[in-house]
């Protein structure tokens, strides 16, 4: 090789090592910058590229009734979405169709934004089927949590619903939300470059379903008394009506129903006004279902007996410049006769002489113009207006349940102090909550004194005849109070038919209280609403295990007798007929000779009915007839 | 001796980078199972859900009601009927 050719061969290596050496060096480089000064960036867009976090829904707790069964389940459902770019527009018409949706709005929908939106949510698993066999580019299914519940309008008001962002909106559903919803988990996920699952995933926050809630209702009676009360107010052609049964002992709340109801399940066909839960949100004037408690205020004042008599004004009577009138005026009534009548005159009376703070301390105690605490939004305190606003007039007719005002469960608490023998329990829905503890607000003598008295009110003679069940007996109290209008006075024509009672009288395992507004068949409590708690205690009571005692026992008749107070009978006026309960046929045969009275038998014993009923008028030589029982 | 050397080398070399293959597909086939699994549990988790929602439905009282009175001919008892409930 020449010397020319070697240096020129030299020079080429020089060159090419040169360049290897600077392309090296480039790569040294290179690398000191990816691994040094870009390190950190560079990690964090790798750990995003294999890492990914997955939100994860918790399903809302169960509710179940008394007895374990389903009354709100979640179950998951799919929805539909899209990234609305990645939608071809020549595939709108198949999605509208799949989805049976107006292709205007998909168009809408899906031209308007860009990026993710939801096109249908938790609709049934075929829907969603039929939009994902389509296979339309940017449309995906997700699984979202929904809420049903199965026993439809009959839980509607009680459990209220479930938006779609799994929140409680009414009822139960609302105000245990806290309780029932669960807690979104976080789930990391690792994934290789072709988007696999790797193992070693770990929950950044598990999800946590919510707690389950288990409520005293029973699903039994619940669907009983919603039946009874739907049967009742449509025979009644009326607008709306409630029913509340509860637990006297404990405050439990059995059932909770209204009508017209709605299903929780598509609640958005229905309009707002019908979703609220009016046995606890819409007040009434309870009528002469709150003479009970004046009778008990009369008696704790000390001024009144229960063989104290009042005389009636023969059905007229003026306080200040307001008459008030009697449905069936009388003349003298004993107390229990003011509410086995339903006497508006003996009420104001004894309302008057007692004074309004006295009436006033009474009702306050048992719960009017109160919220009763329970576990739901809403909840209506009432209408007790203070004593000193109160004049004359005021006084005597909050003494008979007008100018008052009530929810039914406000009603149910209020009899159950009566069922209890005076103790206060808070009305409770939801098992393990902590309630108020019982309170005593009114003498054990007093309450059962009036529950006696109020025996007589639902005896075949009271105006509660009709809400008796066969083989029972009822303590409870009828009402009818005119509906107040917009501007502060009444409602012509507008009536609100109560009941109010507790069964078996004795021994009380049910409080029931029915409310029907605006019945056009008739507007009495006892034709409208005593009917219905017939049917429910009818019902119920079999079903909790409460055998029908024969009426024919006599020892039962005697306790009534005790209760009607035997010194009643004998100062009974000249021309009104005795009381006979409990008397054996020789003191009944003497008691009506000494008036003169003809006396027609049935039966052997003790007289456990009669007819004409005690202190109706009858003329010399008039016929009273008996039946006894052995 | 060095070409042996080299030999046990380079087949430890492949014999390592097989394996490291081999369990590079069992990770992938493992996590697979274990999110199949998962989601099998789910999905019997909400099957369960889903027939305890359908049992309460067709259990409800007002649906006995009806199938008591409609199919079997049954009736509420008349009042004094129920002595010994």
């Amino acid at each position: 090789m020449s010397a020319s050719k070697e240096v020129y061969v030299r020079r080429r290596l020089e060159v090419v090592v040169g360049l290897l050496a600077i392309g090296f060096a480039i790569l040294v480089i290179r690398a000191i910058d990816l691994q040094w000064y870009q390190s950190p960036q560079l990690r964090d867009r790798a750990e995003k590229q294999r890492q990914r976090q997955f939100a994860i829904a918790a399903p809302r707790g169960t509710i179940k009734d008394a007895k374990g069964r389903v009354l709100a389940e979640s179950i998951e459902v799919p929805s539909i979405s899209a990234i609305a770019d990645e939608v071809p527009e020549n595939r709108f018409p198949d999605l509208a169709t799949a989805l049976n949706m107006d292709l205007h709005r998909i168009q809408r929908k899906l031209k308007s934004q860009h990026g993710f939106t939801w096109l249908a949510r938790q609709i049934d698993p075929a829907r969603a089927k039929r939009v994902m066999d389509l296979h339309i580019p940017g449309v995906r299914q997700e699984m979202e949590w929904r809420r049903y519940q199965p026993l439809g309008p009959e839980t509607g008001h009680l459990l209220g619903f479930v938006g779609v962002d799994g929140h409680g909106l009414e009822g139960l559903e609302y105000s245990l939300d806290r309780q029932l919803v669960g807690r979104q988990g976080r789930e990391l996920v690792l994934r290789d470059a072709r988007g696999h699952t790797l193992p070693g995933g770990v929950w950044l926050q598990k999800p946590e379903p919510g707690a389950p809630v288990k409520l005293y209702v029973d699903a039994t009676i619940q669907s009983l008394a919603y039946a009874a009360l739907v049967e009742g107010v449509k025979q009644q052609h009326a607008k709306s009506g409630s029913i509340v049964v509860m637990r006297p002992q404990d405050g439990a709340v059995l059932a909770m129903a209204n009508w017209p109801s709605y299903n929780p399940n598509s609640f958005r066909k229905f309009k707002p006004s019908e979703w609220r839960n009016r046995a606890v949100t819409d007040m009434l004037e309870p009528g002469s279902a709150l003479k009970p408690f004046t009778i008990a205020a009369a008696l704790e004042s000390g001024h009144w007996k229960t063989s104290s008599r009042v005389f009636c004004e023969n059905g007229r009577f003026r306080v200040a410049n307001y008459v008030i009138h009697d449905d069936h005026p009388e003349q003298w009534l004993n107390l229990t006769g003011i509410l086995a009548k339903s006497s508006n005159i003996g009420a104001a009376k004894l309302a008057t002489d007692i004074g309004p703070k006295a009436l006033h301390h009474m009702l306050s105690l048992v719960g009017i113009g109160h919220r009763t605490g329970i576990d739901l939004s809403g909840e209506s305190p009432g209408m007790l207006l203070p004593s000193e606003r109160w004049g004359p007039v005021e006084t005597a007719t909050i003494a008979f349940g007008q100018g008052v005002a009530v929810t039914p469960l406000q009603l149910a608490t209020a009899f159950c102090i009566l069922a209890n023998g005076g103790i206060h329990v808070e009305p409770k829905l939801v098992q393990g909550a902590s309630t108020r503890p019982p309170e005593r607000v009114m003498p054990q003598y007093i309450a059962d004194t009036v529950r006696s008295m109020l025996k007589d009110a639902a005896s075949p003679d009271g105006t509660g005849a009709l809400a008796v069940p066969a083989g029972y007996r009822v303590a409870g109290k009828t009402g009818t109070a005119q509906m107040p209008d917009r501007h502060g006075g009444y409602a012509k024509g507008k009536y609100t038919a109560v009941f109010a009672g507790m069964v078996p009288a004795d021994h009380p395992r049910l409080v029931i209280v029915v409310t029907v507004d605006q019945p056009e068949k008739s507007i009495y409590g006892g034709v409208v609403s005593a009917p219905i708690f017939r049917n429910v205690a009818s019902a119920v009571l079999p079903y909790l295990g409460v055998a029908p005692k024969e009426q024919s026992s006599p020892s039962l008749w005697r306790s009534i007798a005790v209760a009607d107070h035997p010194s009643d009978t004998s100062s009974a006026p000249t021309g009104t007929v005795p009381s006979l309960f409990g008397k054996s046929l020789r003191q009944a045969r003497s008691m009506l000779a000494s008036r003169d009275y003809q006396l027609h038998v049935h039966g052997s014993g003790w007289v456990a009915k009669q007819s004409p009923s005690p202190f109706s008028k009858l003329p010399e030589g008039g016929a009273v007839e008996v039946w006894l029982n052995d | 001796m060095m070409l042996r050397l080299g030999i046990v080398v380079g087949l430890s070399v492949a014999a390592m980078a097989t394996a490291q293959i081999w369990l590079a597909h069992s990770r992938y086939a493992i996590a697979h199972e274990a999110t199949l699994a998962r989601h099998h549990m789910e999905d019997m988790q909400a099957d369960i859900n889903r027939l305890g929602l359908e049992l309460a439905s067709l259990s409800r009282p007002e649906r006995l009601r009806e199938l008591a009175k409609d199919r079997l001919g049954m009736a509420p008892p008349l009042p004094g009927q129920v002595w010994r409930p």
